[in-house]
């Protein structure tokens, strides 16, 4: 158990740091002056005094190990940088943006496991037959569309066609509401996000939960199940599935990232206010810090929830608990 | 993870299934023999087909998908049955000349990443020890970074362009084959033929050449195709997301335009979203079918 987690440990500090160094190297690594890249395109209109302030700011008057360390320390501190285009410190944007996409990507993932989870088990149940065909055919197709693209589908038919849903957004802005109204309009927005990148994710989870109800009912203690007569329902339910679940929790870190990948385009179509979104914002902008400060604050949320997961793992498998 | 084998089959299996290998060990085996063959077929008419258009596309293409041939903005006619963008160019040309585009960065990008993943695979799991461990770890790495923001940062430095969107895509796909082909080179490593290679005194140059990579090959042909699915899925959201090659319009490029100017808030979504959409998918279904039935044929540790 604790060199389970210890090896865990190494290996999300080792992501961390290559994020870090990554985006630490990038705009001082590119041909051209990196102040371009820190500051943007304004770049040539500043002030010779005040290009050097900032110039000593970053240490960009330093060896490189220096600034390595500048930047350490700043990023240690909470200073995701400053965002010359809007005016104000990433962190405070960050802020802003970041619930919304921790809330979009959280419910998609259970939502998508619970469905997974119960359309798998429904397959298996029915394997060999018509009914597990279809459902492959149907996973696939799905794991093959853009997820963008159902987005737009769903908003021109749920949103613009039928006016159920509104078009983009979070909230309604500009008319206060309060208790009940509050939350129904926060659902209102979320609810067609929401649809899209479950509807996306399921089909791994399906898959997996599919190939390993099918791998444990090859087990032999399913067939001893079977030979002291256990009915079929218990042995599937009781037996076989609780094991087969485990695969299902490894393979929902596996996805994290492809998830949160997912939220980014699916946030951009429907101009809903999380980091995703703000990305492509910065992109169109070449707001270069703030692309940067995304991906590294990206980065460690997906660390965030892969050690969550980590920690719950034992709680669903006994084994690691007893394992030495 | 490593040193415990509750956990390591686990994944190892999540790997195999997430690599995209659904498997139907406990169906009949005949009746899963044909059905892997249709959905083979199937997908090799799907490839055959729009290899085809790509191919032909000056032959089939009603215009030149450069040139404004109408207003902007027109409904479908018999002019331009799929109507007109924003800028009066034909959306069928387009897609036809998309073709060309998707597939092409699909396959070299699945290039690149094959040669990284087989010859990761290869050198992990032929060396062992603390050569596999290290590169191992670099696959734990690359899989847990969440990789379209990871693309978009590389993509928004190097700049949008052909050979830049094909490198981001090569290097952050390579992973997940390197995990599955490492696996076979394990497999195939403690086989009697190998291990008398080696005891004859043959270099581990030649036992690398002669024996194991002609054992991997089939494997690794099975995983570029599904490597090159989901390459054009990820060139297509780069391009959705305006990071596409500006000189070369893929599918996705068509549905940024179309996502730009709100295709999709007036009726003009049915013949400007829809198809371009239908096509990504249909390219992509074709790769990750065809990918599918090589692997189940191809892939010993899957048939039991």
């Amino acid at each position: 158990m604790l060199r389970f987690l210890a090896g865990k440990g190494v290996q999300y500090a080792l992501v961390l740091l290559f994020a870090i160094t990554l985006n630490f190297l990038l705009p001082r690594m590119m041909p051209g002056s990196p102040l371009l890249f820190l500051v943007g395109e304004d770049v040539g209109f500043m002030p010779a005094e005040q290009r050097a302030q900032i110039m000593r700011a970053f240490g960009l008057d330093q060896p490189l190990w220096r600034q390595y360390v500048i930047y350490l320390g700043n990023l240690a501190q909470g200073d995701l940088g400053f965002s010359y285009q809007q005016g104000r410190p990433i962190v405070e944007i960050i802020r802003n943006r970041l619930p919304w996409t921790l809330l979009l990507v959280g419910l998609s993932l259970l939502l998508a496991t619970f469905v997974g989870v119960a359309w798998g088990l429904l397959a298996a149940w029915h394997r060999g037959g018509p009914v597990d065909f279809a459902s492959l055919a149907v996973a696939m197709f799905f794991e093959s569309t853009p997820s963008f693209w159902l987005g737009m589908i769903f908003i021109a038919t749920f949103a613009a066609g039928l006016g159920w849903f509104p078009i983009f957004g979070a909230q309604t802005i500009g008319i206060p509401l309060s208790g009940v109204a509050w939350i129904a309009d926060r659902l209102r927005h979320l609810a067609l996000p929401l649809a899209t990148l479950t509807l996306i994710t399921i089909p791994g989870m399906f898959m997996i939960m599919r190939y390993a109800m099918l791998t444990v009912l090859g087990e032999q203690y399913i067939t001893t199940a079977r030979s002291k007569g256990v009915v079929e329902r218990r042995v599937m339910y009781g037996h076989a599935m609780r094991n087969a679940l485990l695969p299902v929790a490894t393979v929902c870190m596996l996805n994290l990232g492809t998830i949160v990948s997912g939220a980014t385009v699916i946030e951009t179509v429907f101009s809903y206010p999380g980091v995703g979104r703000l990305l492509f914002e910065a992109v169109l902008a070449r707001d270069y810090p703030v692309i940067q400060a995304t991906f590294f604050v990206v980065t460690v949320s997906v660390i965030a929830m892969n050690i969550i997961a980590d920690l719950l793992y034992p709680v669903i498998d006994p084994r690691l608990r007893h394992a030495r | 993870m490593r040193g415990n084998p509750a956990v390591d089959t686990t994944t190892e299996m999540a790997a195999e299934v997430a690599a995209g290998a659904p498997v139907l060990p406990l169906a009949r085996p005949i009746r899963r023999r044909v059905r892997v063959g249709v959905v083979g077929i199937a997908g090799v008419l799907l490839l055959i087909v729009l290899s085809g258009v790509g191919a032909l596309a000056p032959w089939i293409a009603p215009y030149d998908p450069d040139e404004t041939t109408g207003n902007p903005f027109e409904s479908p006619s018999g002019g331009h049955w799929l109507g007109t963008n924003d800028v009066g160019r034909d959306i069928l040309s387009e897609l036809i000349y998309g073709v060309r585009i998707s597939m092409t960065i699909g396959f070299l990008a699945a290039a690149v990443s094959i040669s990284i993943g087989t010859l990761v695979g290869v050198v992990a799991g032929y060396f062992a020890g603390w050569v596999d461990v290290a590169l191992m770890r670099l696959v734990d790495i690359v899989l847990v970074i969440p990789f379209l923001p990871l693309m978009i940062l590389l993509a928004a430095y190097l700049g949008p362009s052909f050979w830049n969107i094909i490198l981001v895509i090569g290097v952050l796909v390579w992973a997940r084959p390197a995990r599955v082909l490492r696996a076979q080179v394990l497999s195939l490593r403690s086989l009697d033929y190998i291990e008398a290679a080696r005891v004859l005194g043959a270099s581990s140059g030649r036992v690398l050449r002669r024996h194991i990579l002609p054992g991997v090959l089939s494997l690794s042909l099975a995983q570029f195709i599904l490597a090159a699915s989901s390459a054009i899925l990820i060139e297509a959201s780069l391009s959705f997301l305006g990071l596409g090659d500006p000189t070369a319009k893929s599918w996705g490029s068509t549905l940024y335009y179309a996502q730009v100017r709100s295709a999709f808030l007036t009726g003009a979504w049915k013949w400007w979203v829809v198809p371009p959409g239908l096509m990504i998918t249909s390219a992509v279904l074709g790769f990750a079918f065809t990918g599918f039935a090589l692997e189940e044929i191809l892939n010993p540790r899957l048939r039991r």
